[in-house]
């Protein structure tokens, strides 16, 4: 036997399935982008909402156990009435424990999830497109199905760190400040940021790799990023409540298409959500599922014709 | 091999070439390779065509004064027009009837329906310049060019074209920045202009008030994202942070920090330059705006300063592709 | 360096005595003798073509390079070492792509990151990019503009060089079309079109049908015999062997050796080196060893390891594989314990001398 053959070991393993690939495919994407620090300058903008609502839950309920008193100091920057105090917190940040206390703050995340969106697409998919790695993926024993998968899979662990997790957070905070019944009572709510989590998660991924596969250039990316979500959150409050158009206008804003959906997730009448008239639920949730179908086609068309006409 | 092998026996004439030459061709080049990045061209042409039509439907609609809006919300609702008509018609109605009109009241009608048509003029100005242009058309198609500028280029590894070439890099940074104006001021400048042409009447005057101060947050965009698009390896991310998260945010807080944001200058050329005709910001005490030779003298010094800075780090930064 | 004051270093005419293959390779400047084919440049008085004086780039916490002192005055030079071990980036340095941490490179006596000094050296890059919507001529076209020639003159250049190159008549197509060829020539092309001293090229041998490499080397050779001097690198010693006779080994930021390849490998001969050799019946095989002519010395480490001591290090590994298949051994690890020496064998030897 020749020395060199020494090294050589037959493959003796066995290959999983295919659909064990999609988490390895999300994991490289989450750790280029982990490893890359605007991200995290970024996601710390993001917790800055989160924050805010995280302390002023603690305030509330400081406040609440100072009623007694006309006046008391907050922190170093003087004195409130704490029945004022209360009705600040409780009523204009809503941080009263009910399901707008959760829809207002996934509402106040819109900008920054859309900025980490916008960095996600360019590095996951517009990468992988520009450098020709894409080759090395459908070349393996998998389905473009595994590799969309793969990346909206990725995505969806940065959408859900920006919201539906801070949000449980604050949800597992405020049963904790108010009484453990609070879990028990309001288990609705828990369900509710599920779903508004999941209705964020399956829109956004979805388009996010649609459009990234699309445009694959960093800048029109962005661009078109941009001007699917600022565009119409400029646009839509000015056509509706400026001129009086029909509140179906709303619906061009995916952001408020959403965000509808996930008013209806946590039982919010529509009569409630601000800014108003809205359109039905409904209508929102055929915007969305329309775009989410529109994006799913144009994927399964482009993934397979990728790099081979290129 | 050849026989034309060192090329000096081959070449005519060796003339000698200057710095001047190949910086006015790269300026050239830059200028022609802007044209390459068409996707990004048509997204801002598509974007441009959109508010084009929005403007253009509002001006279809009539819609740009206060005509119609209406005082008494909720309770009986009435237009700012249908008041004054009632007005009008009330004193006609009176004098017909030999009621005594003083010139006075017919002054102050007069001068309340003068006042009324000129709305349209604020009511744009919010709107459109304000409320759409500023905050948004003007920081995104001045990204776009800007950081691809160098940007493009690193993420497709041909800067190290340039930086071999025998041009200083303070150079290649400068004819950079003067090949992307054209294409930065034809989008801002020429779209703004379409957009006012757009709104009909008082279109026109806004194009005039607030050309000065597109112009100027143009180059001073344009100078800052260069020098992103200098620094950082995505930077059209790090713009559209800075643009849309920290303008924003900085650009509505209270107090002095937002005057580090580029938007709030312009701003505040922008009231100066209208302020005659009752456009202001919505609550001055909180926006405390500078005066317009101020803010000129701002944006142009930023402008000159990002684009010093710019130089500097580029010349003194390694861009190698990474593996 | 032992003193400073000796700069610049020492002279270019071809040592009577060979240069050392200095595994450490910061003592002492390394000079460059005339390849054959070489004429050089200038003599004493007048600065190297391209001078690296104890320079070394950290990349981070990763030193790229360390203490790299090289000095070029003619013919060609190549430059050899393993992946990683700091070739692009002591090319990238002489390009004024990188900037030195410590020391400058200095080409004809000017700073290699100014202007000026890259007026004075033309590369060849490894990176294969363009400006892939141009056609190969518009594209050296465009390089010969941006180096300030008018386009008369431009245009008179770029039609040599791509002769030079045999591109004449097929450069008239898109660049991304190109095959990995056509490609290295154009980039070739663009190189030779400014004509300067120096050149400098990033393997630029890799990805060429073998009838185009023959084509190149006489080109290269050819260019040398017109005072130009070349430093061209390679990860393949076999291709550089072909086209010049000295050669720079390059192993974890340093250069290892310089000289030619003879008398590298005859220093090598003399050189003693340490191998690490793990073996099941370990006592018996230090016997067998011993019995080898070249094996100097065997230690036994412990139960199962051998330092072995040997002192022409090709015939040894020669020796030891034919023992070991012939006695029949179980080697399970051999291992050379000095860096430097091991990257120097590892490509004189081809490979063998590596794990």
């Amino acid at each position: 036997m020749g020395v060199h053959l020494l090294n050589y070991r037959p493959w003796r393993g066995e290959f999983k399935e295919p659909s064990a690939s999609v988490w390895p495919i999300a994991r490289v994407g989450l750790r280029m982008m982990f490893r890359f620090w605007p991200f995290w300058v970024i996601y710390g903008l993001g917790l800055m909402i989160f924050l805010l609502f995280f302390f002023g839950q603690y305030l509330l309920a400081w406040a609440e156990t100072q009623t007694a008193e006309t006046d008391v100091r907050v922190g170093g920057f003087g004195s409130a009435d704490p029945r004022v105090l209360i009705g600040v917190l409780r009523n204009i940040l809503k941080l009263n424990g009910s399901g707008e206390t959760y829809r207002n703050f996934l509402w106040y995340q819109g900008y920054i999830v859309m900025v980490v969106l916008a960095l996600a697409g360019a590095m996951l998919v517009g990468n992988d497109v520009r450098h020709g790695s894409m080759p090395f993926y459908l070349a393996k024993p998998l389905s473009r199905w595994h590799y969309v998968l793969g990346k909206c899979l990725a995505v969806a662990v940065f959408i859900n760190m920006m919201t539906t997790l801070p949000a449980l957070a604050l949800f597992v905070q405020y049963g904790l400040l108010d009484s453990w019944d609070y879990f028990l009572d309001h288990a609705r709510l828990f369900f509710g940021i599920l779903g508004y989590g999941a209705v964020l998660t399956v829109t956004f991924s979805v388009l996010l790799v649609a459009t990234a596969t699309w445009l694959k250039r960093t800048v029109p990316m962005i661009m078109t990023w941009a001007t699917m979500f600022l565009f119409p959150r400029l646009v839509a409050p000015l056509l509706v409540d400026g001129l009086h158009f029909d509140a179906r206008w709303r619906l061009i804003d995916l952001w408020n298409d959403t965000y509808l959906l996930g008013n209806w997730c946590l039982g919010i009448d529509l009569e409630q959500i601000r800014p108003s008239p809205q359109p039905a639920f409904a209508e929102a949730a055929a915007v969305v599922v329309i775009l989410c179908a529109v994006c799913l086609t144009y994927l399964l068309r482009r993934v397979r014709a990728f790099d081979i006409v290129k | 091999m050849s026989q034309a092998l060192g090329t000096e026996d081959a070449v005519p004439g060796t003339r000698t070439p200057s710095h001047l030459r190949a910086w006015l061709y790269l300026v050239g080049l830059s200028l022609q390779r802007q044209m390459r990045f068409r996707q990004m061209v048509w997204i801002a042409l598509a974007l441009l065509a959109g508010s084009v039509l929005l403007v253009a439907a509002r001006t279809a609609t009539g819609r740009w004064g206060m005509h119609q809006w209406r005082m008494w919300r909720g309770v009986a609702p009435v237009s700012f027009e249908s008041i004054l008509d009632r007005v009008t018609a009330a004193t006609e109605a009176g004098a017909a009837l030999g009621l005594p009109t003083s010139a006075g009241q017919e002054a102050v009608l007069m001068s309340f329906r003068a006042l009324l048509d000129q709305t349209d003029f604020i009511v744009l100005s919010t709107w459109l310049v304000f409320g759409i242009f500023v905050s948004f058309l003007l920081p995104l198609w001045s990204l776009s060019f800007a950081t691809e500028a160098l940007g493009g280029e690193r993420e497709s590894h041909s800067l190290l074209w340039l930086l071999t070439r025998p041009l200083p890099r303070p150079a290649i940074y400068l004819a950079k920045y003067v090949a992307l104006l054209p294409w930065a001021l034809a989008l801002n400048l020429g779209g703004f202009a379409l957009l006012c042409l757009a709104a009909g009447r008082p279109g026109p005057q806004a194009l005039r008030l607030y050309f000065p101060a597109v112009l100027c947050a143009t180059l001073a965009f344009a100078s800052l994202f260069l020098l992103i698009g200098a620094y950082f390896r995505r930077p059209a991310i790090i713009a559209l942070v800075y643009s849309f998260f920290l303008e924003t945010i900085l650009g509505n807080m209270p107090g002095t920090l937002k005057r580090v944001s580029i938007s709030f200058y312009t701003r505040c050329m922008m009231y100066d330059a209208a302020q005659s005709y009752g456009v202001q910001p919505e609550k001055p005490t909180v926006f405390l705006p500078v005066d317009g030779t101020t803010a000129t003298c701002v944006l142009l010094g930023l402008t000159v300063a990002l684009l010093a800075l710019g130089m500097f780090l580029f010349s003194r930064t390694e861009y190698v592709a990474v593996e | 360096m032992e003193t400073t004051s000796s700069r610049p270093v020492e002279s270019v005419t071809p040592s009577p005595s060979p240069p050392t293959p200095r595994p450490n390779g910061e003592r002492g400047a390394i000079t460059s003798p005339l390849s054959p084919l070489g004429r050089g440049v200038g003599g004493e008085g007048t600065p190297p073509l391209l001078l690296f004086d104890r320079v070394s780039k950290w990349y981070g916490p990763v030193l790229g390079v360390n203490q790299v002192t090289l000095e070029l005055r003619g013919g060609i030079t190549g430059l050899v070492g393993a992946h990683r071990a700091g070739k692009t980036t002591l090319l990238r340095l002489a390009t004024g792509q990188l900037r030195p941490d410590l020391v400058d490179v200095s080409v004809l006596g000017h700073d290699a990151w100014t202007e000026r000094g890259k007026r004075l050296v033309c590369y060849c890059p490894d990176i294969d990019a363009f400006y892939e919507e141009m056609s190969g001529e518009q594209f050296v076209f465009t390089m010969a503009r941006l180096c300030g020639y008018d386009a008369a003159e431009a245009k008179a250049r770029t039609a040599a060089a791509l002769d030079t190159v045999r591109m004449t008549g097929r450069a008239d197509r898109v660049l991304r079309g190109y095959s990995k060829g056509m490609r290295q020539r154009i980039k070739m092309a663009q190189a030779l079109m400014h004509d300067p001293k120096l050149l400098i090229l990033d393997e630029p041998l890799s990805g060429i049908d073998p009838v185009g490499r023959n084509e190149f080397i006489a080109l290269y050779r050819q260019l040398a015999e017109r005072g130009k001097c070349l430093l061209v690198s390679s990860h393949e010693l076999d291709e550089l062997e072909k086209l010049t006779d000295h050669v720079a080994v390059m192993a974890r930021g340093r250069i290892a050796a310089v000289g030619t390849l003879t008398q590298i490998r005859d220093l090598l001969d003399d050189h003693p080196l340490s191998v690490r050799v793990d073996a099941e019946r370990a006592r018996p095989l230090a016997g067998a060893l011993m019995a080898l002519p070249d094996v100097v010395g065997v230690e036994l480490r412990d139960a199962g390891t051998l330092i072995v001591q040997a002192r022409n290090p090709r015939r040894f590994f020669q020796e030891l594989t034919t023992l070991v298949l012939e006695e029949g051994y179980e080697v399970s690890h051999v291992e050379t314990l000095d860096d430097s020496a091991e990257a120097i064998l590892g490509y004189l030897l081809g490979g063998r001398a590596r794990r």
